[in-house]
């Protein structure tokens, strides 16, 4: 394995959480550590004729109070989402946006979808009412730069901006991307994450067209059940995760509490299929130990892996395998999807923070509603189950897979 | 409702503008409708009073007055 120059450690100083599990850090963390049980899952009626008519839905989020209504007119749900979370994620890194310089912080937000809700709406209003009633917002409302911008210009962060889409490996891509570009000395202070909700009728009945959400409609809330035998296929969900990322001298120069280090990236594609992954697993492999390179981290080192584990047979037992032939078996691997739901481009940012969260607390969070291991998983796997597990580590890792073969891992270190 | 009633409630509504900011004199731009959201006041309009406003044109440095007596002419027309 060829080793890159000194790893380049960005400090985490700052977390915001909106997710079905809670609004909120403190929320979604105590839901995600403390009940096993799943986030909110809502039926939409809108969804009723179709076999999966169910989501995680974020609840006790009132938009309204917290947004002005230029916010509120320009902006669909998944966008909102971004601007409450990066609020939270800034305030807990001590940030003033008042005073700080602007130019020197960059935004960089993951998003597959866009606004997807307002699109169908929009389309609809079309078909029945005429070209003439399409709203002139189509574009700046659902294109999914829009969480960045939306970030940007409510927080006054002037520097580089972008939206990262790599399908289901987006935040996770935006949050290695902003640990470059902190590297690369483009900014002092990154603000990184995903957003993601696709309340659409038109999203949702091509996912079930592709056999690829759970249709199990007489129980919702356990119808997400990563590496379980009885797995039936991922459940959406809305969400959205931000991290505060410094340059470790900006961090230390205002005496800034540091939660975790991003410490290595990497990221790959099958270069196999529209959405599938490849069965030998070798791209998510590659990404893994790309990131474990460029930190300088051995295999043996990582005690946790917050996992992709959507709760689809092919995407849980290639990234098992993959886990288990780069790290072994000593890391405690979970996955939160099951109190999330999969929220796409938002998943990997989400669950960074979660990985973030666990190595501060060294505490791994159970994987909801595994009841029953697919027995083809690697059988030295260590999946935690029930319960979290309080665990000594000093490392860990965040794996995420996508559509279109798209992979990304992060390394992080305690703090 | 009075052609300038609908105005006024929309533009309270749906972009935030309270009726004591609505002076004749005001530039739109003061109230922060820029380009964007005066196209998205037309549509809205065009919905609710029916009519065609296509050939109105307003920049966000013409006035209140300005939109006000464009919109009841082409409204009554």
């Amino acid at each position: 394995m060829t080793r890159g120059p000194r790893p380049f450690e960005a400090a985490v100083t700052g977390l915001g959480l909106v997710t079905a599990a809670g609004v909120g850090v403190k929320a979604t963390w105590h839901a995600v550590t403390g009940t096993a049980r799943p986030g909110r899952v809502d039926r939409h009626p809108e969804l009723a004729d179709l076999p999966c008519d169910f989501m995680y839905t974020v609840k006790g989020l009132d938009a309204e109070a917290v947004l002005n209504a230029t916010q509120l007119r320009l902006t669909d749900r998944f966008a909102r989402l971004a601007v409450v979370a990066a609020r939270e994620a800034v305030a807990d890194a001590g940030l003033d946006p008042a005073v700080w310089d602007g130019s020197r912080v960059a935004v960089v937000i993951g998003c597959v979808h866009g606004g997807l809700p307002f699109y169908d709406e929009q389309h609809t209003t079309m078909l029945t009412r005429g070209a003439r009633r399409v709203s002139p917002k189509l574009a700046p409302v659902t294109m999914v730069s829009a969480p960045a911008g939306s970030v940007c210009a409510d927080l006054g962060a002037r520097g580089p901006s972008l939206a990262v889409s790599t399908a289901c490996a987006s935040g996770t891509v935006a949050v290695g991307t902003a640990h470059q570009m902190l590297r690369a000395n483009a900014c002092d202070i990154a603000i990184a994450g995903g957003a993601e909700s696709v309340l659409s009728r038109l999203m949702i009945a091509s996912a079930c067209r592709l056999k690829a959400v759970s249709t199990r409609r007489d129980d919702p809330l356990t119808a997400c059940r990563p590496f379980d035998a009885g797995r039936d296929g991922f459940v959406v969900g809305e969400g959205a995760g931000v991290l505060v990322l410094e340059r470790p001298e900006h961090a230390r120069g205002r005496g800034a509490a540091v939660r975790a280090l991003v410490r290595g990236y990497g990221a790959s594609n099958d270069a196999y299929a529209a959405v599938a992954p490849h069965p030998d697993g070798a791209g998510v492999e590659q990404a893994l130990r790309t990131a474990l390179a460029d930190a300088d981290v051995a295999p043996d080192e990582v005690g946790h892996v917050n996992a992709h584990g959507t709760g689809t047979e092919l995407n849980d037992l290639v990234e098992a395998g993959a886990l288990n032939r780069t790290l072994g078996d000593r890391p405690a691997v979970t996955s939160t999807k099951a109190m999330t739901g999969h929220t796409l481009g938002a998943a990997g940012a989400i669950e960074t923070a979660f990985t973030v969260l666990a190595l501060e607390q060294q505490l791994v969070p159970p994987t909801a509603n595994l009841t029953l291991p697919d027995p083809r998983l690697p059988p030295g796997l260590d999946i935690v189950r029930d319960a979290a597990r309080p665990t000594a580590m000093t490392c860990a890792v965040k794996t995420s897979m996508g559509f279109g073969g798209h992979n990304a891992a992060l390394v992080l270190t305690r703090a | 409702m009075s052609t300038a009633e609908v105005v006024s409630s929309l533009l309270a509504q749906r972009f935030g503008v309270a009726a004591s900011e609505l002076a004749d004199e005001t530039p739109l731009y003061r109230l922060r409708l820029d380009s964007l959201a005066l196209e998205e006041l037309r549509v809205m309009l065009e919905d609710t009073l029916d009519v065609d406003l296509d050939d109105i044109v307003l920049t966000s440095r013409d006035t209140v007055g300005r939109l006000m007596a464009a919109v009841e002419h082409e409204a009554a027309a």
